[in-house]
């Protein structure tokens, strides 16, 4: 391809792209949709591995004594416990404490439940030294005498680690479909680019344009739509999460959501790549076939 | 030039459009190909610009057996040969300059030769003055002439011309063929398909004349050569 043509088919592909607006708006629109849902379902996915990391370098598991175990014979099971060998901490939470940080300072309602009223046990908050023995050292613990039971979050990890699979299975789908819908759409859009077009395309080939030439301006289209739909979707995310980010940490504040910042650049990069992607794909089967069966003819099309 | 040895050509539906044919065309020649609607004049040029393939037979353009052809070889095949249609084909919303110049763009010319190049031709066809005009602004006449710059721009060795004159004036269809006349004098050959037998007679050119998809007359060849 001479440097010549390249210029001539950039400009031709912009002003197929104009003439044709209200589908290349159409096909905008479908494409960005499912960039979006491909970037909400990675996202999601994101921060529900950050949310049990946090959880597992916390990883709080709470000892939770015998009711009434009489204080001395909780300090011997907490020097038992670090006696364990994989213990990182090991800290005594009083069943007072206990009741404090579980309903706060308010002294009206803390009132009927101080002292021998206290419905809640001692107990240890124990951090591992080494997560791969988890379930050995639970075990070891549980077999401790005193403990009634272990509170680790291993069911709440199970559970988000459920839910990041639905989302995931889930998100997987949707984007297969709607990548689908949208090679649909645009591969349409430039078919109605190309039927408006069919007299030049006879002319081009008329005169001696090899496909590789006619091809070029519809593929420059689906690419220029691609373009502009990563980087509208790119925008669109990042504004969508902020505000969700925003939202979720007046609600939770305990949940640190993963920052976008560090990622916006690559988010935008993976979207434009993408929508490039599809829109040349698009844009190359809908000549593919229109070359293959119309536009091959000259005399009488 | 155009050689064409035993070309048979049916379609997929059955319809046999060519049977049998067989004609020499030579370098710089002038030839009118006349006969009725579905005579197989279509399916004639058709083959000769590869846009179909015989069945059976040769065909040989410019040297080359168009049946080793390979697809990605034809574009290249059709830059030796300009063709002008009988409804202009031009495009509506260039001006007379691009729609010539776009034939250039086409072949990858650079900008510094079409813009030599297009005056150039358009002063051939006697529209230097409308360079900047629409194709709607023209009559047929000058649309045509319009078609006929554009398919000499690339300096084909011949020209072929599918009715070029079914769309105009009747009065102005012999400027048209003047003007191939004298593209012809300076050596390309000419191949003009026409139901005009006003025009065939007036020019005294050879004639090949296809009926039910064979060659049933040829003014150049004896009666004999024909028969056979």
């Amino acid at each position: 391809m001479k440097l010549n043509s390249l210029g001539y088919l950039l400009k031709e592909g912009i002003r197929n792209l104009w003439t044709n607006r209200m589908m290349s708006f159409a096909s905008v629109g479908v494409l960005v949709s499912c960039l979006l849902l491909t970037g909400a379902a990675v996202l999601f996915s994101m921060n529900i591995d950050s949310a049990m990391a946090s959880l597992e370098t916390n990883n709080s598991i709470r000892v939770v004594l015998d009711d009434n175990l009489p204080t001395l014979e909780g300090i011997q099971v907490g020097e038992e416990l670090k006696q364990l060998g994989n213990i990182e901490t090991c800290e005594f939470i009083p069943k007072d404490e206990a009741i404090k940080q579980y309903l706060g300072d308010d002294e009206e309602l803390l009132a009927g439940l101080v002292g021998s009223d206290n419905p809640l046990p001692d107990a240890f908050r124990i951090s591992l030294t080494d997560l791969s023995l988890y379930d050995e050292t639970i075990a070891q613990i549980r077999s401790l005498d005193g403990v009634q039971q272990v509170d680790d979050y291993s069911d709440i990890a199970d559970k988000l680690t459920s839910l990041d699979n639905l989302v995931a299975t889930a998100g997987f789908w949707i984007v297969i479909l709607l990548s689908v819908v949208s090679l649909f759409i645009i591969s349409n859009t430039i078919r109605v680019t190309m039927f408006s077009r069919r007299l030049e395309i006879s002319i081009m080939k008329s005169v001696g344009a090899t496909n590789a030439f006619i091809r070029l301006p519809f593929v420059v289209e689906g690419v220029i739509i691609g373009i502009i739909s990563g980087l509208v979707s790119g925008v669109l995310l990042n504004i969508a999460y902020g505000s969700m980010v925003e939202a979720v940490t007046n609600i939770a504040p305990f949940f640190t959501p993963v920052p976008l910042g560090p990622m916006a650049m690559r988010i935008y990069l993976y979207f434009i790549a993408a929508g490039v992607l599809f829109g040349a794909l698009g844009g190359a089967i809908s000549i593919g076939r229109y070359l293959r069966r119309e536009g091959g003819d000259i005399i009488g099309w | 030039m155009i050689e064409f040895k035993d070309v048979c050509k049916t379609y997929p539906n059955g319809t046999e459009a060519l049977r049998h044919v067989n004609l020499l065309v030579d370098k710089g020649e002038f030839v009118f190909i006349v006969g009725s609607s579905g005579a197989g004049k279509s399916t004639f040029l058709k083959l000769i610009m590869c846009e179909e393939r015989a069945n059976s037979g040769e065909i040989i353009v410019n040297g080359r057996n168009l049946s080793s052809v390979r697809k990605r070889d034809v574009p290249y095949l059709r830059r030796t040969m300009g063709i002008v249609f009988q409804d202009f084909r031009l495009i509506d919303n260039m001006t007379v300059y691009d729609n010539v110049a776009f034939a250039m763009h086409i072949v990858g010319a650079s900008s510094q030769d079409i813009r030599k190049r297009v005056p150039y031709m358009l002063g051939l066809v006697g529209l230097q003055k409308k360079q900047r005009a629409y194709p709607s602004q023209l009559s047929g006449g000058e649309q045509q002439r319009v078609g006929l710059a554009r398919a000499l721009i690339n300096n084909p060795s011949m020209i072929i011309a599918d009715e070029p004159t079914g769309n105009i004036d009747p009065a102005l269809s012999f400027e048209i063929v003047d003007l191939l006349s004298e593209i012809n004098r300076r050596g390309t050959t000419i191949l003009m398909v026409t139901h005009e037998h006003r025009l065939v007679k007036h020019f005294h050119r050879r004639v090949i004349e296809i009926h039910g998809g064979q060659v049933v007359a040829d003014s150049s060849a004896s009666p004999a050569e024909v028969l056979s």
